[in-house]
């Protein structure tokens, strides 16, 4: 059994998902051990509360099982996996909306052991746009490539990139507010023009 | 500081930081950065942000409960292996990655699993005591809960949090496989396939209406089906119609229209089918997890003492629970139902035929009609008559007196001409 784990450590996503639809169970509990922590995470910085990160986890990992006949090869199992996050989270925003209508959701309790910094980043994240931030969190957190989150969120890769730029630049500007010595600030200011003139040039 | 100085797009460094260049790109992107300072700025600024965003870990899930996905996995591969084993496989997998050795986990859960037997036949006492520690474990795992935090706090998870933890799955599993085994049993059918809501409309024109009306019934009866509605139209000057909804087996559909056909002329025909797999799918799990949610809050009124508000607030929340699944245990019969059954829209028209009304009426009827109609002539001529005099007589007196004159001297004129 050992030496069956350590063979199935090594097979693509994609084989394992196959190899489940066939039957095999250490084939998707090798997909678990694989997504679990990375889906929790997923849930987990989007959602406030982790009791419902936990449940979105596992409701993400039943839909896997009941799907199975229906996956097909054609996309990566990992977008195909945090596509169905996609939306559950989204069905999990939408009840939150409706049992709250006030919209105003509930501040994240679980801060204590959280540095500053880490807050200063979760606040930053806060203030931008929701699509750039999606990417954004995408990208830097679920490891995704350009063309998946394209595929994920539906839109061009070119526009990906773009938008991924810009929040970068936006982070770094709600994480620096302090003032800058002038020479920085021209040059930085210099560069985010580029980048603006590149978005509005693509924009048109 | 204008694009002949920097060859690369910011974007693009981006996108070479990101390993998302194709490699010409990347050669050239990496030799610019290696002599423009103001693109190594740029690089050090987009990996500091990368950095900041690192830092904020999600910390690894604690509660490593899969009895849910277990049961759901014994249930999709129902052939392969049987409910227990699988559980127990999954947790060896996942404890693997927490303790070096997955024998002694895998003993620890045997022993633990001869105790909990042991337990249960017991009795139910010792099994409180057991979901007592299991609940404890659980609110000190995380701060998931407000209601929890707000109880009296839990006692520390030092004391031996392996046992502890195996203790909680153990517990909660034994509701989690009788869920599962109640699903199968219930719609075992519709489980393992798409799901279909299938619809069907069909419109038959026949010549023999009564009997078209009396086979649709027996048709009805063979395959197992029923009326949804029927409504049964006699309107002078145009045949009967019959519109009916009937809902009969998914896999009756078939043979059902066929012979619904047979009964007379189609005049139209339509066949639909929705997939619902994904909603079915979305609302079992949503389901499956408020039925945990429900037994934890369970768990914690019967185990937890605390302030009245609290206990209070614990029952509301229960309350709310509850509906929601009574509600989504609604929705899923509905369609489950919907699924099972599907729906034949069924219009039965008449060929209609005008008739001739041939039915003599008696004599006397016809003597006294004839004698209304002579009265009711006479009427309306007399009637016309003075009208017309009425509307026409001035106008034609008028003319009378103009025309008099020349017509008199036109008679005289050829009077004379006729004497002589």
């Amino acid at each position: 059994m050992a030496a069956d784990l350590a063979e199935i450590r090594t097979i693509s996503d994609e084989t394992l998902m196959l190899e489940f639809q066939g039957g095999s169970h250490p084939a998707f509990e090798q997909l678990f051990a694989r997504y679990h922590g990375p889906l929790y995470g997923f849930f987990r910085r989007r959602l406030n509360g982790d009791q419902r990160a936990e449940d979105l986890t596992q409701e993400t990992f039943l839909a896997v099982i009941r799907g199975a006949d229906r996956y097909t090869p054609s996309a990566l199992l990992r977008t195909y996996l945090y596509g169905i996050a996609m939306n559950l989270l989204a069905a999990e925003r939408r009840k939150r909306a409706k049992d709250s209508p006030q919209g105003k959701e509930a501040p994240e309790p679980a801060t204590r052991e959280a540095p500053d910094s880490v807050l200063w980043t979760r606040q930053a994240l806060e203030k931008l746009d929701d699509s750039e931030r999606e990417i954004l969190m995408l990208r830097e957190y679920e490891q995704l490539s350009y063309a998946e989150i394209a595929d994920l969120q539906n839109l061009p890769v070119n526009t990906v990139r773009s938008r991924l730029f810009r929040a970068r630049m936006a982070l770094k500007e709600h994480l620096e507010p302090a003032p800058k010595t002038p020479e920085t600030a021209a040059a930085s200011e210099s560069r985010e023009n580029r980048g603006l003139t590149r978005a509005e040039g693509e924009a048109i | 500081m204008n694009k002949t100085i920097h060859p690369i797009e910011p974007e693009e460094l981006m996108a070479y930081l990101d390993g998302e260049l194709t490699s010409d790109r990347a050669t050239a992107t990496a030799a610019h950065l290696g002599e423009c300072v103001e693109c190594q700025g740029l690089a050090a600024e987009l990996r500091s942000v990368s950095q900041n965003l690192k830092a904020w870990k999600a910390e690894p899930s604690k509660s490593t409960t899969p009895p849910a996905i277990a049961a759901a996995l014994a249930e999709n591969r129902p052939a392969s292996r049987d409910a227990f084993p699988a559980p127990q496989r999954s947790w060896r997998e996942v404890l693997g990655q927490h303790w070096p050795t997955v024998a002694w986990a895998g003993t620890a859960a045997a022993v633990l699993i001869v105790v909990f037997g042991a337990v249960r036949f017991i009795g139910s006492n010792a099994n409180n005591v057991f979901s007592q520690v299991g609940s404890q474990m659980e609110n000190s795992d995380s701060d998931r809960n407000r209601l929890a935090a707000s109880l009296p706090p839990p006692s520390p998870p030092s004391a031996a949090p392996v046992n502890g933890r195996e203790f909680k799955q153990l517990v909660q599993l034994s509701p989690g496989v009788v869920q599962a085994n109640q699903s199968v049993t219930e719609h075992g059918l519709v489980e393992n396939g798409p799901m279909i809501i299938r619809t069907a409309q069909l419109s038959v024109i026949t010549k023999e209406f009564d009997k078209a009306r009396a086979n649709l019934e027996a048709i009805l009866k063979r395959h197992r089906g029923y009326v949804g509605e029927l409504k049964a139209n006699d309107t002078t000057g145009s045949g009967r119609t019959l519109t009916a909804t009937l809902r009969v087996p998914a896999d009756q559909l078939d043979a059902t229209l066929t012979e619904v056909k047979a009964l007379g002329r189609v005049e139209s025909e339509s066949q639909s089918g929705q997939d619902v797999t994904s909603q079915y799918v979305d609302l079992q799990a949503r389901l499956a997890n408020a039925r945990n949610t429900e037994q934890r809050l369970t768990d914690l009124l019967r185990n937890r003492t605390g302030k009245l508000s609290d206990v209070l607030e614990v029952e509301q929340e229960l309350d709310r629970v509850r509906g929601q699944i009574e509600q989504m245990e609604a929705e899923r019969k509905t369609m489950a139902n919907q699924v099972s059954y599907a729906t034949l829209n069924a219009t039965i028209s008449e060929d209609y035929k005008a008739q001739l009304q041939v039915v003599p009426p008696s004599t006397a009827t016809r003597l006294s009609n004839a004698a209304v109609d002579g009265y009711r002539s006479m009427v309306d001529g007399v009637l016309s008559l003075a009208l017309f005099l009425l509307s026409n007589g001035p106008s034609l007196l008028l003319w009378g007196a103009i025309l008099f004159m020349p017509a008199r001297f036109v008679w005289k004129k050829a009077r004379r001409s006729l004497a002589s």
